[in-house]
């Protein structure tokens, strides 16, 4: 992002990569908003308080290159001479209360930045430290490291800050003068709080990896000639590029010719380009899909004239049409045979009652039967299901907002002990009595699936934990204040015996009592675990849940995502656990995992499907390390671990998605 | 960089029977597919030698493919009528599901 940003002004510095500010950002420097400092009002300064504020600028620019290694020539020597001899003195401190004060303030950086040349913005940070904070933390230009700790860890330790320093940096920070002093007095923590209502930022892990990174990390620059982001590992040193004094990737090191610089400009333009004629064609000539589509609608009548179709190829063409929107009452008919025992239809937003009703009159055989989007099979096309599919086992049904309570009923009440899988989600209808009639009739049900039923609440518990066959049982999102831990300990400690897979996805009220007391004890079988967005459950709990568990085998998929309140512990007890069997992990933005924590993922040597988005502690050694022992590994989704670079190792078959360096081209066209 | 052109017009493309389409280059690049394979940044072979192995097409199929992308390439800036497209009915899910994986 950074390298695309040539003109200079309105820039602001984050994690050490510079970009445009966002709206909301320019939007609250323009106001002088900002939020409080949490470092203690500075004393003032030891030279003359009179200083003009463009005297002092300029002195703060002299002092950033002082901090850089870069050899930028800025103009205004003669003020950088002049405050150098002072800044050598001071520096430490003016970094320490420095970055105290920019971890709220990024209006410094923008003012700073609108008098900076280009050249310099690009090679200056050298020195700089990486950043590991959450993104709301905008620590900028911290070359002490030491000195961030002090200031986090006590900040009354911080108030030993220079005086000179930190009235200096508050004067850069608001060119208008008198506006100073009351920013200053106001800089306390319930302005603190008024941000972030102004903001709309809540709060979620309020600490840094900085802290607890061990000391000899890996560091991200962005190389001065390539622009391409890389890692320092800890330890070496990169190569310095002689002519301007930047650093360099191990690359462009390699090859002192800066011939690349001009294919990456051009690369852009080409984009672009290629979109706007993208979008061109598509205007004017359909796609081959669409025209095979509007082929087959055409010929529908005589199905024989598409030949001999496999099961496999059905589907898949099924899925195809389906993912352009064009399943309709012609379409559907293609999918239409007297010998499928099987059908599923994954997008029915076209099919009207007549096109449902076809499946039954053209299908009586069908056992199992998945529509999806079906929001306009209604109670008449219910009722002929129920009469006509006499064999139907399995249905499942995404949205059918038509069909009412009775029908529902009526339904169970036909289908009776036969059925054993149940589906059902964004049902505004589905009621608690409808529910006692299908546990009622049906008390084979082996797979129950609700998911996104507005009506579900505690008292729907008591009738599921009466189906003692079920082996999958998934709840999902049921709205907050709707599901409590107390039934759903009862269900789980009723059925959990038989339990093969348990997903309570975003049954956010749910706490510790679940793993402890329900899951562990009773839970022995059960291979596939989703507890993603249990947001009140803790890192204890979840490692107590895997300790020792020897009753339970082992987990082949867990997902924790969103579980924002598990940390370190839990990951290495789930891992120890479940070291051999783990398939498929998620722990999506558990943020406050650290690299430790992350490593211990390497056990797990069948794993095949990991997503460590949102961990911000990952990097290419973590990734190095997993990859290396999981031969399997095929799907990697890392969005937002902003230290993965694009040089971490990959190999044939492997799917990285959602790698920042990978983006960065794309985001400004 | 001339001789880079010349050498770059046309990609080969092979069909799973074995048959070679030999055509140009920006017609071929009509595809999401194709595109992403030629122009990778690492060094695939697809990139380096311009020659591309469909297993899962047969022949038949990839003429009716390629057909489509010259049909595509000659009409996409034209003003006038554009003539219709003309697939055979038995080929049509094959060639539905050869125009899905190409992105086409």
């Amino acid at each position: 992002m950074s390298r695309r940003n040539r003109g200079g002004a309105n820039t602001t510095f984050v994690n050490n990569v510079r970009g445009p500010t966002s709206a909301l950002t320019s939007f609250l420097n323009e106001r002088g908003i900002r939020r409080a400092n949490p470092a203690p009002a500075p004393a003032p300064p030891p030279q003359a308080p009179t200083a003009t504020v463009g005297e002092e600028e300029e002195e703060e620019e002299g002092e950033d290159e002082e901090q850089s290694s870069a050899a930028s020539s800025t103009p205004p020597t003669r003020t950088t001479r002049l405050t150098r001899g002072r800044t050598i003195v001071t520096t430490t401190v003016a970094t320490s209360s420095r970055v105290s004060r920019s971890e709220s303030a990024k209006k410094d950086g923008d003012n700073q930045d609108v008098n900076k040349e280009d050249g310099g913005n690009d090679d200056d940070d050298g020195d700089d430290d990486d950043d590991d904070d959450d993104e709301d933390y905008k620590v900028q230009r911290t070359s002490v490291r030491i000195s961030i700790r002090s200031t986090r860890a006590s900040s009354s330790s911080a108030a030993s800050s220079s005086k000179a320093a930190a009235s200096k940096a508050d004067a850069t920070s608001s060119k208008k003068r008198p506006r100073k002093k009351d920013s200053l007095s106001d800089s306390d923590n319930p302005e603190d709080k008024d941000f972030h209502d102004i903001t709309g930022y809540v709060q979620r892990s309020n600490f840094s990896h900085k802290g607890r990174m061990p000391q000899g990390s890996n560091k991200i620059e962005f190389c001065s000639r390539c622009r391409a982001r890389f890692t320092i590992r800890a330890g070496t040193k990169p190569a310095v590029d002689e002519d301007t004094g930047g650093l360099l990737c191990p690359t462009c090191a390699g090859s002192p010719s800066p011939a690349p610089s001009s294919d990456q400009k051009a690369r852009p333009v080409k984009r672009l380009r290629r979109k706007i004629q993208k979008v061109e064609i598509e205007n004017q000539i359909p796609s081959l899909q669409d025209l095979c589509i509007k082929k087959i609608a055409n010929c529908i009548e005589d199905v024989e004239a598409f030949g001999d179709i496999s099961d496999i190829s059905l589907d898949k063409i099924c899925r195809i049409i389906s993912r352009n929107r064009s399943l309709s009452d012609e379409t559907v008919r293609l999918f239409l045979d007297p010998r499928h025992y099987d059908m599923s239809l994954y997008d029915c937003t076209e099919i009207t009652p007549v096109g449902f009703k076809n499946i039954a009159y053209l299908c009586p055989k069908l056992r199992s039967l998945k529509l999806k989007f079906c929001g306009r099979i209604n109670d008449a096309v219910m009722s002929l299901y129920a009469s006509h599919l006499t064999q139907l086992t399995s249905l499942s049904l995404i949205g059918p907002i038509l069909v009412t309570e009775a029908t529902y009923i009526k339904f169970f009440e036909a289908v009776e002990n036969g059925f054993e899988k149940f589906e059902l989600k964004h049902s505004a209808r589905f009621s608690l009595k409808t529910l006692k009639a299908l546990c009622e009739n049906c008390p084979n049900l082996t797979c129950l699936r609700l998911g996104d039923c507005n009506m579900m609440d505690d008292e729907w518990i008591e009738p599921i934990a009466g189906l003692t066959k079920l082996r999958s049982l998934r709840i999902r999102n049921p709205g907050r204040g709707r599901l409590t831990t107390e039934p759903v300990v009862k269900l789980i400690q009723a059925v959990g015996s038989g339990l093969e897979e348990l997903e309570l996805k975003g049954c956010v009220d749910l706490e510790d009592a679940i793993l402890v007391d329900a899951i562990r004890p009773c839970c022995v079988r059960l291979e596939r675990l989703n507890i993603a967005g249990c947001e009140l459950l803790t890192t204890e709990a979840v490692e107590n849940l895997f300790k020792d568990w020897s009753t339970n085998r082992g987990l082949n998929y867990v997902n924790l995502e969103n579980c924002i309140l598990v940390g370190d512990e839990a990951l290495k007890a789930l891992t120890s656990h479940s070291a051999e069997t783990l398939e498929t992990l998620s722990i999506k933005g558990l943020d406050e995992l650290t690299k430790e924590a992350l490593l211990t993922i390497a056990r797990c040597e069948n794993l095949t499907t990991l997503d460590a988005s949102w961990c911000r502690a990952m990097d290419d050694d973590v990734m190095k390390e997993i990859m290396d022992s999981a031969p399997k590994l095929m799907n990697v989704d890392v969005w937002g671990d902003h230290r993965l670079t694009e040089c971490c190792v990959s190999r044939k078959g492997m799917k990285i998605v959602g790698r920042e360096g990978d983006y960065l081209d794309l985001k400004f066209i | 960089m001339a001789a880079t052109t010349t050498e770059n017009e046309y990609v080969t493309l092979e069909s799973s029977d074995g048959f070679q389409f030999i055509i140009h280059r920006e017609a071929a690049m009509l595809s999401g597919t194709v595109r992403n394979m030629l122009s990778s940044a690492g060094q695939f072979t697809e990139s380096t030698e311009g020659v591309i192995h469909f297993r899962d097409i047969k022949a038949v199929i990839l003429e009716k493919v390629c057909k489509y992308w010259y049909y595509k390439a000659r009409h996409l800036n034209s003003v006038t009528e554009i003539p219709h497209f003309e697939i055979e009915p038995e080929y049509v899910l094959e060639t539905l599901m050869a125009a899905d994986f190409l992105d086409t």
